[in-house]
């Protein structure tokens, strides 16, 4: 078996269980916020933690969201969603408006997508609407009946007339026409 | 310890020697035995690998083209049509379809590929072209066209 | 996978049997045509990782016909692996033996050389003649083009037919025929 999924799994687009047709049920669950009050690498974070945050738990009662101040260490953020991925982020140096927009796609989105390649960008559950090509689909339905071998299927239908072909035709076409000459009289 | 003439530095490769490790082992995680855990093999093979994976970014493709080509040749043959005409009719008759989407139409839907042939076929008629690779006379499956305004559209000047 | 989209995968991937006559035909120009057979190059799902060839059945494959003086010239060669190993044999020697062995090795030589050629052979099936065992015939459902028409010999036509047949020109009376 090979493992070379190793660096990077590969997967097909998907939403879980449908979701977003009739429905939506936001994956993320959880998201803490880990930073630092003094350090400058936190500075975006901490002015997010001011101005947004109360209102982004307040629009998504469903995401529980922790604040995990750490002295001296980096700004990090970690969401951990429904089918059990945990997405580990660092925020480091970010700005304020950086980060409300990575808050927003990991609020978004349906579980580590960053951490699979996609084999294609598109997905079908009906790829063909005619049927697909089997070998029955454009086979002729005398041969159904033939008993074979048939020199009538065998022999190549795709030659070039022959020298001996085209002066038994010419032959053919002067017989004709003497009679219609003969007929004319 | 001190360098003092520059033929020592060449020795010296910086001083994250783990991390610089550390990626090449990344790189060989997949690999058997002590290629994937002595560096010095590793790293050989980890090079190697790389340099195949360079040429294959274009071999890939290569490929791929080989592949469309012979399943359009297949859809073509059941046809009757060579594939070169095939070509000739679409381009003549404005239908730029390349190669990968005239091989998944051929598989998935196979009787869009067959009037796609009958039109090719029937825009050669009308324009008077004659296929030099094919000397034959293609006297199989008739492919009968049905569409009144398809003639029409064809004759327009293109 | 549902039941409609398993008869589908079924159909799709359904092993055909293609009968070839091989009576007055090439065999290195055949092989090109029953590998492809062999290996499903003529479908239009063709992929080399996937197991759609097919099976074909050479009929009359003692009378294939070679180019030029092939029959004394083409040897085939051989080797024991011991020192002094070697033997050349005579395309004509060969037929001789064995009607079925120069087409097998034209088809065989026709196709890669790699892991899957020899199970591709097996779904070969090769006779001198025109008999095929019964449960081998009623498994066939399609024939193969020939790639050259088989001549009929002159002798062979009914009389009235030469008769009929229009003459370009009549022998001058002082000619010999040989």
């Amino acid at each position: 078996m090979s493992n070379k999924n190793l660096f990077l799994k590969s997967a097909f687009v998907r939403a879980p269980l449908q979701n977003g047709v009739g429905r939506y049920v936001c994956q993320l669950q959880r998201i803490v916020l880990k930073f630092c009050k003094s350090h400058g690498a936190s500075r975006g974070i901490r002015d997010f933690i001011e101005q947004d945050l109360v209102d982004f738990s307040r629009q998504n009662p469903g995401v529980v969201v922790y604040l995990k101040p750490r002295r001296h260490r980096g700004p990090v953020l970690v969401a951990e969603y429904l089918n059990g991925d945990r997405v580990w982020m660092s925020v480091h140096n970010k700005t304020h408006s950086e980060i409300t927009k990575w808050m927003e796609v990991l609020r978004t989105q349906q579980g580590d997508v960053a951490g699979a390649r996609l084999k294609k960008y598109q997905y079908t559950d009906y790829p063909s609407v005619q049927g697909p090509w089997t070998p029955f689909t454009f086979k002729d339905p005398e041969l159904n009946v033939a008993t074979l071998p048939d020199p009538k299927f065998g022999a190549n239908n795709r030659l070039s007339v022959s020298a001996t072909e085209k002066l038994r035709l010419m032959f053919e076409k002067q017989k004709i026409s003497e009679k219609d000459m003969k007929i004319g009289e | 310890m001190v360098f003092l003439t520059v033929a020592n530095w060449v020795r010296a490769r910086g001083p994250d020697e783990f991390w610089r490790k550390r990626r090449i082992f990344r790189l060989a995680a997949h690999y058997i035995g002590r290629r994937r855990n002595c560096y010095s093999v590793a790293v050989r093979n980890v090079h190697r690998a790389l340099v195949y994976a360079t040429k294959a970014r274009k071999l890939k493709k290569q490929d791929m083209k080989d592949l469309w080509n012979t399943r359009i040749l297949a859809a073509c043959e059941q046809h009757n049509i060579t594939a070169f005409s095939l070509k000739e009719g679409l381009d003549r008759a404005n239908i730029m379809l390349d190669r990968k989407s005239l091989a998944d139409l051929a598989a998935w839907e196979p009787q869009t590929f067959k009037c796609l042939a009958a039109v090719a076929q029937e825009k050669l008629r009308l324009d008077g072209f004659i296929d030099g690779t094919d000397k034959k006379e293609p006297t199989g499956i008739n492919l009968n066209l049905k569409d009144v305004m398809l003639e029409a559209w064809l004759k327009e000047k293109k | 996978m549902s039941a409609a989209k398993r008869v589908q995968q079924w159909a799709t991937f359904a092993r055909t049997w293609h009968i070839f006559d091989c009576k007055w035909q090439d065999p290195y120009q055949s092989a090109e045509v029953i590998k492809k057979y062999l290996l499903g190059m003529h479908k239009p799902i063709y992929h080399p990782m996937n197991d759609c060839g097919d099976v074909v059945v050479c009929i009359n494959s003692r009378e294939i016909a070679l180019r030029g003086n092939d029959w004394r010239q083409r040897a085939y060669f051989h080797h024991t692996g011991y020192p002094g190993g070697a033997t050349w044999t005579l395309a004509w020697e060969v037929h001789n033996k064995d009607p079925t062995m120069i087409i097998k090795k034209a088809v065989y030589k026709a196709m890669r050389g790699n892991l899957q050629r020899r199970h591709t052979m097996q779904r070969l099936f090769i006779y001198p003649g025109e008999e095929i065992p019964e449960d081998i015939v009623q498994n066939v459902t399609n024939q193969i083009r020939q790639l050259r028409l088989v001549p009929t010999r002159l002798d062979h036509i009914d009389e009235e037919e030469v008769k009929k047949f229009p003459k370009v020109m009549d022998y001058p009376t002082d000619y010999v025929l040989k």
